[in-house]
């Protein structure tokens, strides 16, 4: 166990990328599934078409193959991008598809009625959205989307690959270090640690997705993400 | 720089050659983690002391950590400790473990819907615990959790890319591993991206005629 102690400072520095990685994806990621996923409850059959080819499309795709055609890809269009820009923008566009369809349900989940009162009590269509059915939608939308988040903090783990300097890559840094100079593989005692430490933050978020799925009471189970 | 399409049919042999490899993988894990997933979810139905809790902890340890990092612990930290698995071995063993928990909590699911009257009326029916198991209990859940089920098994085949980082050769190492050579990144990643995007088509609408065929019994 010394090397966590000799590499304290190396492996922070890994997990504070790790959190920043996932709070940036995690806000566009929001902004996103919130946009589209409400214009995906309005009438426009395009719109509708449209948002869920994107959906599709970005479920369909590993998540390893859309960061790398980013990553690959940017510089041949002459796009310069940085790897942290890169994991970002792909986690972004998969974290947004599973978001859209999490608001999306969420929103469809409100009563019928719920409008058809708010509309006979003279409110604005925009009242009625962000008074009453918007409210009403997060108790659904809620725990599936701190579920999103636990597959987001995962996935951040896709950095290591293209150079970005979060935990898992400071993981095998500190095992290509110990093998060519100590001449010990310290691989499993390494990854096993790794493991470790996403499970305590995955479970922590499992927990409080259990804990408001239990505290908001029986809502209609929305489509669950999978990675 | 433009698509350059006679590229990509250069190159479909290989492609070939690693989707050949992608759908061998993907199917026999999926065998796999079915295996998994029923054992597991027996041995939560009949509360077995001591293994119920070790299924629930395998469950959240693979539900909670990424995919990858379980993949580089079983090629490269096994090894360190004399457990050798050989590349395509580690793979499978990966993403075997990975669906089966998934699959654990999808039959477990389906399980925790057959309704108590259903057992009495067994009961009164006089089947035997075991007998009402195997005729009324596991086709009753297989039809509720069967949608999850497929969901994981599509969810497990795009999965079986993260094997193109320790060096299998499947569909996306062979991609990646000829962009290092030519520099046709776009052409190739949009080759595979339509060859992933048609597999998941042509599974989900084999999934859709499945479930559709085992709802029948219980349409009017």
């Amino acid at each position: 166990m010394e090397f966590v102690i000799e590499n304290w400072g190396f492996i922070s520095k890994g997990l504070l990328m790790t959190l920043k990685l996932a709070l940036v994806i995690l806000l566009f990621t929001t902004l996103i599934s919130a946009v589209l996923g409400t214009l995906a409850t309005l009438k426009s059959r395009t719109l509708r078409w449209a948002i869920h080819a994107y959906v599709e499309l970005f479920r369909s795709i590993p998540l390893i193959v859309n960061v790398f055609f980013i990553f690959f890809g940017a510089p041949l269009l002459g796009i310069d991008l940085s790897p942290f820009a890169a994991v970002t923008l792909g986690l972004t566009l998969w974290g947004s598809a599973n978001g859209i369809e999490i608001v999306r349900g969420g929103l469809l989940s409100v009563p019928r009625h719920q409008w058809k009162s708010a509309w006979a009590l003279g409110l604005r269509p925009w009242h009625i959205y962000l008074y009453i059915v918007v409210p009403q939608s997060l108790k659904a939308i809620l725990p599936a989307y701190t579920g999103l988040l636990t597959l987001l903090v995962q996935a951040t783990s896709l950095g290591a690959l293209v150079g970005v300097g979060e935990f898992l890559k400071v993981g095998q840094i500190i095992i290509e270090r110990s093998t060519m100079m100590g001449g010990v593989n310290p691989a499993f005692t390494v990854y096993a640690v790794v493991l470790l430490v996403y499970f305590v933050i995955c479970s922590a978020l499992t927990w409080l997705s259990r804990y408001l799925e239990r505290r908001l009471g029986r809502q209609p189970r929305l489509p669950q993400p999978q990675s | 720089m433009s698509f350059d399409f006679d590229y990509l049919l250069t190159q479909w042999p290989a492609l070939l050659d690693g989707l050949w490899m992608t759908l061998q993988v993907s199917a026999l894990s999926i065998l796999l983690s079915l295996l998994i997933g029923v054992l597991g979810a027996g041995i939560k139905l009949f509360r077995l002391p001591g293994l119920t809790q070790l299924v629930a902890l395998y469950v959240e340890l693979i539900r909670n950590t990424p995919i990858l990092v379980q993949l580089f612990f079983i090629f490269y930290g096994l090894p360190a400790v004399g457990l050798k698995l050989s590349l395509y071995w580690s793979g499978v063993l990966c993403l075997s473990l990975w669906a089966g928990a998934y699959q654990i909590e999808n039959l477990r699911g389906g399980l925790a819907t057959v309704d108590k009257g259903l057992r009495e009326a067994g009961a009164a029916l006089s089947l035997s615990s075991r007998q009402f198991f195997r005729l009324i209990a596991i086709p009753i859940a297989f039809r509720v959790s069967l949608p999850a089920m497929l969901n994981t098994a599509i969810s497990l085949l795009k999965n079986s890319a993260y094997l193109q980082t320790i060096g299998l050769a499947e569909l996306t190492f062979v991609a990646v591993d000829r962009i290092a050579t030519d520099f046709r990144a776009i052409e190739m990643f949009t080759a595979i991206c339509v060859i992933y995007l048609a597999l998941v088509a042509v599974l989900a609408l084999l999934a859709g005629r499945l479930e559709a065929h085992l709802q029948r019994p219980f349409q009017q």
